[in-house]
């Protein structure tokens, strides 16, 4: 049997059309891809390889249609919660009431990829007084100034305090611009103190009670604004519904990570994957269909992991990758120049753990944000990381720099450092802009030597 | 005030200095050190100047401890590359960005307890009460004062005072030329000017002089430990008034009472005190700068900022549109030794002004 093979936006096409004839069917969503260069100026969808599987293409057209759903559903009347920064709290607040629906304006950072520039976002955004020397995020300063992309959120919630700088800056510049933002602190998370009342967070992490106590402090005044805007009271037992059902997509998400980083070869490829792990964070703004999505993925992962179908090689170098990607097209070059994804720390790793049942609702939420990666120490993320190249034998770390992000310039150095101590590995920084396309010699060369590197420390 | 010689350097001016004083040891605003150094560093690798240097002081200073503060990426994270130990003892306070909640005081007070264990680890004693209200007073008196001089003296030599404030406490004597404003008057047809931003360490109050050179006059010292670091203040004559002499049992419940409400006086001062552009929303910046833009008559703001500090660069523009006045950006990497071309800056921004 062959092995599944990645397709161009034409290939898929044609596939689709032979897929259609033979039965397909698809969510209400679904259609062929290339309707969104044609419609939406997705123009760097020209330039990917997508994985040829009808889960790959339900994937993909779940992403591509996002703001295309959140209006609709602003137009059956629900009210729309713009969170900013947590990366998987507040939505699953949001989700546990029914008639909202929660979105991350962040995610416009990826717009310009997307678009290839020709949505002119960054430039707005510099426009509006923030440059190239802020994170691509910027692209959401004039996504909401605009009002094409997403529709204007009933609520923005932003959380303060341990997270980056240029998106606090970025929100900051949005509430001046006259949308009001409402706050809410999420403190440094530090180890506890000898004699210090600690808590237990996912991700084998632990944080001082105060520290708990402080975020559910937070959490509680976000669940009444959430209840107001709903026209009901959000309680422990709808928000401990929400965690179930949060708990469900993550459970399939850590189910299809481990099947398709575990797996010899790799049954996904690494760009498919980059997205079905940023379901987590927000649904993509429809939970039930998100489960849909991903129960399709790893159905088709397992498929070919049975009949030993590999979309990448069993031979390619397994990369820990760190950080998400400012262009999506690198997660292609790096298989296709010989690397594989075996393992991944986009910056949400807490919203892939699964949330504590067993505690009362907002307990168990402000401990999972706490676990977020970006608001501990550099050296707790470097720690998970060092376990997750050991238990998936990862073979080389790639630290993928955010052009412009206060925390890249640091946190890479650090993460080295502790790799290389703990592992012994090659790992290597890489910038990666929007659109890569211009750095691809140096880019090409600095990844290959990586992979290079890691191939020659094989044992013959 | 006993006092050990243990240094302890810190790095924002929103960790309470008094509160380290009490417990017996040497606070020190890192902006007055000597050996705080600003090296160079390559503008690709997006770090900034004033954290790195935070961070080489720890791994150079090992008899003192350093206190980072989370009130940027850069310092929260230039803590994390301080390990081992080989380096000076370090401490990390959770500086809430957020102002307007219960939860905000009750990080603060909880680093103020904090803090305090990890000054006694360091051979600092927890103060008494008395101690703890001496110090605070003494503190206060000295910012009431700077205040008080702000709006005559605000050039190099308010700098300087200001950051000897934050090295040891000390205020120039009240018969000091400083407090009657004679700097020499200001040259006919200067043009007053707001300088804000981020830190200005002593190394870079040639900045000053080339203002003034250029034809300028700083009226307003809006830098991180300017002006605006002088803020925080305490009910001091309530607190006092608790603390008069009384029995000597009635003075024990009075000292036990008491020291929880000199913490809650301490955290409010620095939490409703707080003028910094990382906190959210950051309205009481704008508020502080609005009245005193307009009382000193400020006719344009340099905004001094850092190469990766992102919270004072995304700051231009709303302060463009915020106050009508021009702005010029200033990178602080480029000020050392005082730059040509920030020279050269400086005097366009005049020219244009005049």
């Amino acid at each position: 049997m062959n092995a599944p093979r990645k397709l161009t936006l034409a290939e898929w096409d044609a596939r689709y059309d032979h897929l259609s004839e033979a039965g397909l069917r698809e969510p209400g969503y679904g259609g062929r891809l290339s309707r969104h260069v044609a419609l939406e100026g997705d123009l760097r969808l020209r330039q990917l390889r997508f994985d040829e599987s009808p889960a790959a293409l339900r994937l993909w057209n779940f992403l591509l249609t996002e703001n295309q759903r959140l209006r609709e559903a602003r137009a059956g009347g629900d009210r729309i919660v713009g969170a900013m920064k947590d990366l998987g709290t507040v939505p699953v607040m949001a989700y546990s009431l029914p008639g909202l629906r929660a979105f991350y304006p962040d995610g416009a950072w990826w717009t310009p990829c997307l678009m290839e520039c020709s949505d002119g976002l960054l430039r707005q955004a510099e426009a509006l007084g923030v440059d190239a020397s802020f994170c691509p995020v910027r692209a959401m300063l004039a996504a909401f100034q605009n009002g094409e992309h997403f529709p204007r959120p009933d609520l923005l919630i932003c959380s303060a305090g341990a997270v980056c700088d240029d998106f606090s800056a970025v929100a900051q510049r949005l509430e001046k611009m006259g949308f009001p933002i409402v706050w809410w602190e999420m403190p440094r998370r530090r180890s506890p103190g000898p004699r210090e009342p600690a808590r237990v967070l996912p991700g084998n992490l632990a944080a001082p009670q105060i520290q708990v106590e402080c975020v559910r402090g937070e959490l509680e005044r976000i669940c009444k604004l959430l209840g107001e805007l709903a026209g009901q009271p959000l309680d422990a037992e709808a928000l401990a519904n929400g965690i179930q059902k949060a708990n469900q997509v993550r459970r399939l998400l850590a189910s299809l990570r481990q099947a398709v980083y575990a797996s010899p070869g790799a049954p996904l490829p690494a760009l498919e994957m980059l997205v079905a792990e940023m379901l987590a964070i927000h649904f993509c703004s429809d939970r039930e269909e998100s489960i849909g999505v991903l129960t399709d993925l790893l159905a088709e992962a397992h498929g070919r992991i049975r009949a030993g179908r590999f979309v990448v090689p069993k031979e390619s170098v397994r990369v820990f990758w760190v950080n998400p990607v400012a262009d999506l097209r690198a997660m292609n070059l790096l298989e296709d120049w010989g690397g594989r994804i075996c393992g991944s720390d986009y910056m949400f790793t807490h919203a892939l753990d699964l949330i504590p049942e067993e505690l009362p609702p907002l307990e168990a939420l402000a401990r999972a944000a706490l676990a977020d990666p970006m608001v501990g120490s550099t050296r707790d993320r470097a720690r998970r990381i060092v376990a997750e190249c050991r238990a998936h034998r990862a073979e080389a770390v790639v630290v993928s720099r955010i052009p412009g992000a206060s925390h890249c310039a640091r946190e890479g150095t650090i993460i080295r450092e502790v790799v290389r101590m703990e592992l012994g590995i090659p790992a290597i920084e890489l910038e990666i802009p929007p659109v890569c396309d211009a750095m691809l010699p140096t880019l090409g060369s600095r990844l290959q030597a990586l992979l290079e590197t890691a191939k020659a420390r094989r044992p013959s | 005030m006993k006092s050990t010689s243990q240094e302890v350097f810190f790095t924002s001016p929103w960790v309470p200095a008094e509160w380290i004083k009490a417990h017996g040891l040497e606070p020190r605003g890192v902006w007055f050190a000597p050996q705080f150094a600003l090296d160079s560093l390559p503008l690709s690798a997006g770090l900034c100047a004033f954290a790195h240097a935070a961070v080489r002081l720890a791994e150079t200073q090992r008899e003192s401890a350093v206190i980072f503060s989370t009130h940027c990426d850069q310092l929260r994270r230039g803590f994390d590359a301080v390990a081992g130990p080989a380096c000076a003892p370090v401490f990390l306070f959770n500086l809430p960005a957020t102002w307007q909640t219960p939860v905000a005081r009750q990080i603060f007070a909880a680093e103020l307890e904090r803090l305090g264990d990890f000054l006694v680890a360091l051979g600092g004693h927890a103060p008494s009460s008395g101690e703890l209200l001496e110090t605070m007073t003494h503190y206060s008196l000295a910012r009431d004062r700077l205040l008080g001089a702000a709006p005559g003296c605000a050039g190099r030599r308010y700098a300087e005072a200001v950051a000897r404030f934050h090295w040891d406490g000390s205020c120039p004597p009240s018969g000091d030329a400083f407090f009657r404003g004679q700097e020499g008057p200001s040259p006919p047809g200067s043009v007053p000017l707001a300088l804000i931003g981020g830190p200005l360490p002593r190394s870079q109050w040639d900045l000053l002089d080339i203002i003034e050179r250029a034809g300028g006059r700083v009226v307003l010292n809006g830098t991180e430990a300017g002006e605006r670091s002088l803020q925080p203040a305490f009910p001091l004559e309530t607190l006092r008034a608790a603390l008069a002499p009384g029995s000597e049992e009635s003075e024990r419940c009075l000292q036990a009472a008491l020291h929880p409400a000199l913490l809650e006086a301490l955290t409010r001062g620095y939490i409703e005190g707080c003028v910094d552009v990382f906190q959210r929303p950051n309205t009481p910046l704008y508020a502080w700068l609005k009245e005193r833009l307009a009382a000193r008559r400020a006719r344009g703001i340099v905004l001094w900022h850092y190469v990766g500090c992102d919270l004072w660069r995304a700051e231009a523009q709303p302060l463009r549109e915020a106050f009508g006045l021009p702005v010029l950006l200033l990178d602080a990497d480029e000020a050392a030794g005082g730059s040509l071309r920030i020279a050269g800056r400086i005097e366009a921004f005049l020219e244009a002004l005049r």
